[in-house]
């Protein structure tokens, strides 16, 4: 394998001064939970460990999770972990074109055999032998395949790498594949979410380059450090969950003061992710914020749980006989923790057999 | 690019490209005799969507794109809202409108910086005097420009944040409204960030104040602007002939953006030469050169059945889209032209100039309509106007994205999406040839473009000129 320079050594050609440098190891330090500790020992190992290339290839998607990406938590975070990946392959953001592009991936894939990540958008679809996505000429899938063989280890970026998503929905018309079920003999680490938080894609990749190893994953494969709690766990809205008051329609009352979303069809109390601590748009906002309840789309199969809408407006959430509405009734005519205790037991309950939460017909 | 003698070139895929695109060119004597473009993905969202409930479209339309995710969105609520006889409230209209011209500025200004300029910075123009600034300026990842402009468009889509909870695919679209009514301290928010961006299309890309810039009447104004990275931009297309580079048929095609309670922002219309009214009964998709089945027909009564045998005469999964049997062009420029700007209707007709051009000046025009919607934000009003789905109807809606004129055409019956069509910006403007031969409208910019010597990038000037974005096409 040829000389491959540190990750010091290129943050400083990219132009990285050693201040933003020292900046950028605490950054990191922080936003993976490490105490200050840590610093030094981040910059230890950026400063003498060769940087790990990293693929990052596209199949059938939206390139929402570029579009994610590239609007990075922390503008020197962003910069430093794209000047990284610009150096390899990229397809949508590298500036070469055509076979120019084919020839750059197969290069990197031969320079660096069995030593780089494998950053996988979208998911490869089955059907027709792989036709309904063709890349250079040949199906994504043989690309994946192709650019697998080699790879130390493979990220599954969102809910298309990481489970199907959308384009998976019924019928699945071209049989779209998550990754896992195509590549069995590598590790993957699944960063689902549509489209994943920048913050959290940040994260988890400025640790593999780090550290040179995975994270903790969870028993889904997902790193535990951001899909470990759910955003129901830390909501702000939470407070009105307990207090059973619940919005009850668009724009009505309730909605103005902020109360909970859950009788609209919030999927917050069953969805692993760090929407409610982190947030979006550099911690602007998250859906639940904006008065949607969440459409759980960092968890597997949340575009295939029937209606987006109509099962939760009508869920029979609390034990068999209650709906939400019936808790929500009572929740307005009684003052207590009784209430709240119940709904949110109720809410743990519902958590652990989601699948059978289905309305009838 | 590689081989100039060959009788045929396939160029692709291209990056820096939401999706993917090949482009197929017959040359003859070095130059462009015959292009096809392909669209090499097949997604099925139209079948998916049959036997939901139509309000699942909010959610699953949005995942088409994650670029213009805001206006599949959008155009989702309408034709829901269509469907159910639905108005949004005033306000609920004018925030919809807000954040839909959010992300069309922060498409225009990403297509702009990372997609179009760094072929400029490209080592084929070595040489060329203005060489050098564009490679400081452009080169892939790299050029100061694009950073500002990765960062400026960052700020700005805290707009997005504030009213919208994330994006890309956020929900707060509704077929009544907006989910967020926003108080006096989004208020605040808003017009701080708006501001803000101004500062930057000002500072950095106009170089001067945009209402000199949207006031520009006449070709020859526009090549006299010497600011910003916009002069750069008008001293390499002076210096290339990029004016007449991909010129277009000069048939433009614009739903009207932005519906707001008094009408649409930019007008809806169409342009041949002058201006007519739009009937959208006029639009069929033909499927004779798509991997299609079936037969040419209006999207009320048009089906997505993919041919696996992918059996020629057909060479792309995108239908090709006609209004009145003949291909439009879409997009910012056609909005403009529609929109009766007197710079863009002098550019009418125009190539690869022309669309960049029309895209800066509606950039400049739009941040002023979004700064006004802003001010006129009235915390306490209502923002959502409640209604019902019907167990049997259809509606449409149509919408402008970035990349041009959007629809969706739903039907549903026992309270089911039974039909669900979409035509995509793409769609028409990377449109196969229909039965009559007509090629779509990239295909005929296209058409005796020198593939050899000085000119070899000229074709990727082109097809970036449209922006394309091909995940749009899924059907």
């Amino acid at each position: 394998m040829s000389q491959v320079e540190t990750f010091y050594e290129v943050m400083r050609k990219q132009g990285i001064t050693r201040r933003s440098f020292m900046k950028y190891c605490s950054l990191t330090a922080s936003a993976l939970g490490l105490g200050p500790a840590f610093v030094p020992k981040i910059a230890h190992a950026m400063e003498t460990k060769p940087r790990t290339p990293v693929i990052w290839v596209n199949g059938l998607e939206c390139t929402c999770c570029s579009e994610s990406f590239i609007r990075g938590a922390h503008p020197l975070a962003k910069d430093v972990v794209l000047s990284m990946i610009s150096l390899d392959y990229s397809h949508t953001l590298m500036a070469a074109a055509g076979h120019a592009a084919e020839a750059a991936l197969e290069d990197t894939i031969q320079k660096y055999k069995g030593n780089y990540i494998l950053a996988v958008e979208g998911n490869p679809p089955l059907n027709e032998d792989g036709m309904f996505c063709i890349v250079g000429g040949k199906p994504f899938v043989e690309q994946l395949r192709h650019a697998a063989k080699d790879a130390k280890a493979i990220i599954s970026w969102g809910a298309c790498a990481s489970y199907g998503c959308v384009q998976a929905a019924s019928p699945n018309p071209t049989r779209a594949t998550p990754v896992h079920k195509v590549i069995t003999d590598k590790p993957i680490i699944k960063v689902p979410g549509c489209p994943p938080i920048a913050e959290v894609m940040t994260g988890v990749i400025t640790y593999m380059l780090t550290f040179d190893r995975l994270p903790e994953l969870d028993r889904q494969g997902r790193p535990a450090m951001f899909y470990g709690q759910r955003i129901h766990d830390k909501c702000y809205r939470r407070p009105h969950f307990d207090a059973g008051q619940f919005v009850e329609a668009w724009d009505d009352e309730n909605a103005r003061k902020g109360y909970c979303l859950y009788k609209m069809g919030c999927k917050g109390p069953t969805t692993y992710n760090a929407c409610s601590t982190v947030r979006w748009n550099e911690g602007t906002s998250f859906p639940i914020q904006s008065g949607h309840g969440c459409i759980g789309c960092s968890e597997d199969g949340f575009w295939d749980q029937g209606s987006f809408y109509d099962r939760l407006t009508n869920i029979k959430a609390f034990g068999v006989e209650a709906n939400a509405d019936q808790v929500g009734l009572t929740a307005t005519g009684v003052v207590g923790g009784g209430v709240a205790v119940h709904a949110a037991i109720s809410a743990l309950k519902r958590a652990q057999k989601k699948t059978q939460a289905k309305v009838e017909g | 690019m590689s081989e100039p003698q060959a009788a045929r070139l396939v160029l692709g895929p291209f990056n820096r490209v939401e999706g993917d695109l090949e482009v197929a060119l017959d040359i003859s004597d070095g130059r462009v005799a015959r292009a096809e473009v392909s669209s090499p993905l097949y997604r099925g969202f139209e079948r998916m969507l049959e036997g939901r409930d139509p309000r699942d479209a909010l959610v699953l339309t949005p995942r088409i794109c994650g670029i213009c995710s805001i206006s599949q969105s959008a155009a989702a609520a309408a034709a829901l809202g269509d469907a159910m006889g639905l108005r949004p409230t005033r306000q609920g209209a004018a925030m919809t409108a807000l954040i839909h011209a959010t992300e069309n500025v922060a498409d225009h200004l990403a297509h702009f910086h990372l997609f179009f300029m760094p072929d400029f910075a490209r080592p084929d123009y070595a040489g060329k005097s203005w060489h050098r600034r564009a490679i400081e300026r452009f080169t892939a990842l790299e050029g100061s420009a694009q950073r500002s402009a990765v960062e400026a468009r960052t700020r700005l889509l805290h707009v997005m944040g504030l009213l919208a909870g994330k994006w890309p695919h956020t929900l707060a679209i509704q077929p009544g409204g907006v989910t967020r009514a926003p108080g006096l301290s989004e208020k605040a928010r808003l017009q701080a960030t708006l501001r803000s961006f101004r500062r930057y299309l000002e500072g950095v890309v106009f170089g001067g104040k945009l209402e000199e810039f949207a006031a520009i009447a006449s070709l020859e104004g526009l090549m006299r602007w010497t600011h910003g990275d916009a002069a750069l931009f008008l001293e390499i297309a002076e210096d290339l002939g990029l004016e007449t580079l991909g010129r277009g048929a000069g048939r433009y095609l614009s739903y009207g953006a932005y519906a707001l309670e008094s009408g649409p922002v930019f007008a809806a219309g169409v342009w041949e030469g002058r201006l007519k009214p739009l009937d959208t009964r006029g639009i069929v998709e033909d499927l004779t050169h798509a991997w299609m089945r079936g037969d040419a027909a209006h999207p009320w009564d048009g089906a997505t059945e993919p041919d696996e045998a992918m059996a020629a005469p057909g060479y792309s999964w995108c239908k090709a889209p006609r209004l009145d049997g003949k291909a439009f062009e879409v997009g910012a420029l056609a909005r403009q032209v529609v929109d009766g700007h007197p710079l863009a209707v002098a550019l009418a007709g125009g190539g690869v100039l022309a669309r960049v051009a029309g895209r800066l000046l509606e950039l400049a025009r739009t941040q002023i309509v979004m700064e006004r919607l802003a001010a006129e934000i009235e915390p306490g009003a209502p923002y959502m106007a409640r209604g019902e789905l019907p167990h049997t109807g259809r509606g449409a809606g149509l919408v402008e994205a970035a990349r041009g004129a959007l629809g969706h055409w739903l039907r549903i019956e026992g309270g089911r999406i039974v039909g669900y069509q979409i035509i995509a910006p793409t769609t028409w403007n990377f449109s196969p040839r229909d039965g009559s031969g007509m090629p779509g409208p990239l295909e005929a910019a296209l058409e005796g473009i020198a593939v050899e010597g000085p000119g070899a990038l000229a074709v990727q000037h082109v097809v970036r000129s449209f922006d394309p974005c091909m995940v749009c096409t899924v059907h």
